[in-house]
């Protein structure tokens, strides 16, 4: 359990309003509006802003925190925030002194839900490239970018566009820039209609505008630094907290229940059956948290994030907890049976936390990480254990 | 940098085409990428006979053809008088 926060309070009234509305939302792959009006009026969304920029200076530990705790209610809930998130802590470390006026301050006060533009049609999600051009007209630079998925997209009040920066010679030259939503032209270009995760609302967009330089988050072609030093980070260790947080909270849902009159007569807690798959995925869970907090505490502490067994880690924290946080609700589908595992409106909700946990592997593939993390090993030969 | 340097760095870049491979040039922005990367960290080893040792293997050594040639040039200096 994590000590009592300054942060409780706000927690407490998002987490009763995204259970209220997680079963509509869910149903109809809609955005969770009312969760996101909570998080501005507590000015949960403004966690990761700095003091210095008007903000509460919340910490990674604090992100994890709130993250997971949301996740126990709503796991699209709990990434829509952790996303916001990165976006916010990329503008701290990166952004120039104009762009944190404009846009931190704000974000503190609840008044910025940053989404994020990553995606792109032909390379699925690999972060590190961009294909659709930034171009010079004048002062200004010119966006026009299609991306496939953009979580939260017709919701979000501006966004970090990753391009290719001007004058680049390849895709590999990327830049992340800053545009509010009245900078752009925007166009939902298609549908969102997936199997689980279905409140984050992720549609297709074409977004067209122009920026002013200054938007330029870093040095043109500078976004792999932002990406290895906050970028990725940040959404290993966000995506980590609300998966982690999604199957502890189907976990305890059942818990509660099988101690309850009606489920003593259901589970048999005498079974030896059903306390070894319960003790099973006690395991998988504390496995994952202790990675989580542990590499929360190695990137805290880093002197290089670049370095192989920080990069290492990262990836591993993303491959272990999707696969951990699955498998847990996995097991929990096979120890409640059909009534309670299958159907979707059972009070657990296991059946929804199990659709939106099968995603986890696939956002950002495991299987890319893994021949990330390959290709790292042999970077370093004394595996200097992070 | 050497011409024997620049023309084992080519074939890893695969951006740089024919151009000129100076000492500022980028090597992420020609195409190094993480897989690419530890092929180049072989040749390096097999061509010039170093070993690059595990602190040295991080994105700052592998950012321009220059520094990494520093880091090969440094590798490739006896220290202390002794050999290996």
């Amino acid at each position: 359990m994590t000590a009592a926060s300054r942060y409780d309070a706000a927690v407490e009234t998002v987490v009763g309003v995204a259970a209220a509305h997680a079963q509509a939302t869910d149903s109809a792959a809609a955005f969770p509006t009312d969760a996101l009006a909570a998080m501005r009026s507590t000015q949960l969304l403004g966690l990761l802003v700095p003091a210095t920029d008007g903000g509460p200076g919340g910490t990674l530990t604090d992100l994890v925190d709130v993250t997971e705790a949301l996740g126990r209610v709503d796991m699209s809930v709990a990434m829509i925030f952790a996303m916001h998130c990165q976006q916010v802590a990329a503008i701290a470390a990166y952004g120039a002194e104009k762009l944190r006026a404009e846009v931190l301050p704000a974000v503190a006060r609840g008044e910025l839900y940053l989404g994020s533009v990553t995606t792109e049609p032909g390379k699925g999600g690999h972060l590190l490239t961009s294909e659709s051009g930034l171009e010079r007209a004048g002062e200004m630079l010119r966006v026009d970018r299609q991306a496939p998925i953009v979580t939260g997209g017709p919701h979000a009040d501006a966004f970090l566009i990753t391009t290719r920066a001007p004058e680049a010679g390849s895709a590999t030259q990327v830049d992340l820039v800053y545009a509010a939503r009245d900078q752009l032209e925007i166009e939902v270009t298609g549908g969102w209609q997936p199997l689980g995760m279905r409140a984050t609302h992720s549609v297709p967009m074409r977004l067209r505008g122009a920026v002013p330089q200054w938007q330029v988050i870093g040095e043109h072609g500078g976004f792999r630094d932002i990406a290895t030093a906050v970028f990725a980070p940040l959404a290993h260790i966000g995506w980590a907290a609300a998966w982690l947080g999604a199957a502890a909270g189907a976990y305890s849902r059942v818990l509660r229940h099988a101690r309850s009159e009606a489920g003593r007569r259901q589970f048999a807690p005498s079974s030896e059956l059903v306390l070894l798959r319960l003790a099973e995925i006690r395991i998988r869970l504390d496995a994952a948290h202790a990675l989580l907090r542990h590499t929360v505490s190695v990137v805290e502490s880093a002197s290089d994030m670049s370095a192989s067994p920080v990069q290492l880690l990262l990836n591993t924290l993303k491959i272990r907890a999707a696969e951990e946080s699955f498998a847990a609700v996995h097991e929990l589908v096979e120890l409640v049976g059909l009534r309670h595992g299958y159907l979707t409106d059972s009070p657990l909700l296991v059946e929804r936390t199990f659709r939106d946990l099968r995603s986890a592997s696939l956002n950002y593939g495991n299987d890319r990480l893994r021949l990330a993390n390959g290709a790292l090993t042999l970077r370093d030969p004394g595996v200097r254990l992070a | 940098m050497n011409n024997e340097f620049t023309e084992m760095l080519r074939p890893f870049l695969k951006f740089a085409g024919n151009g000129e491979i100076s000492e500022e040039s980028r090597l992420r922005d020609l195409g190094l990428d993480s897989m690419r990367e530890i092929e180049l960290l072989f040749a390096i080893e097999d061509t010039f006979g170093v070993a690059v040792p595990d602190d040295k293997l991080v994105d700052s050594t592998f950012a321009t053809a220059g520094g990494l040639w520093d880091v090969v040039e440094e590798l490739r200096a006896p220290v202390g008088g002794g050999t290996r």
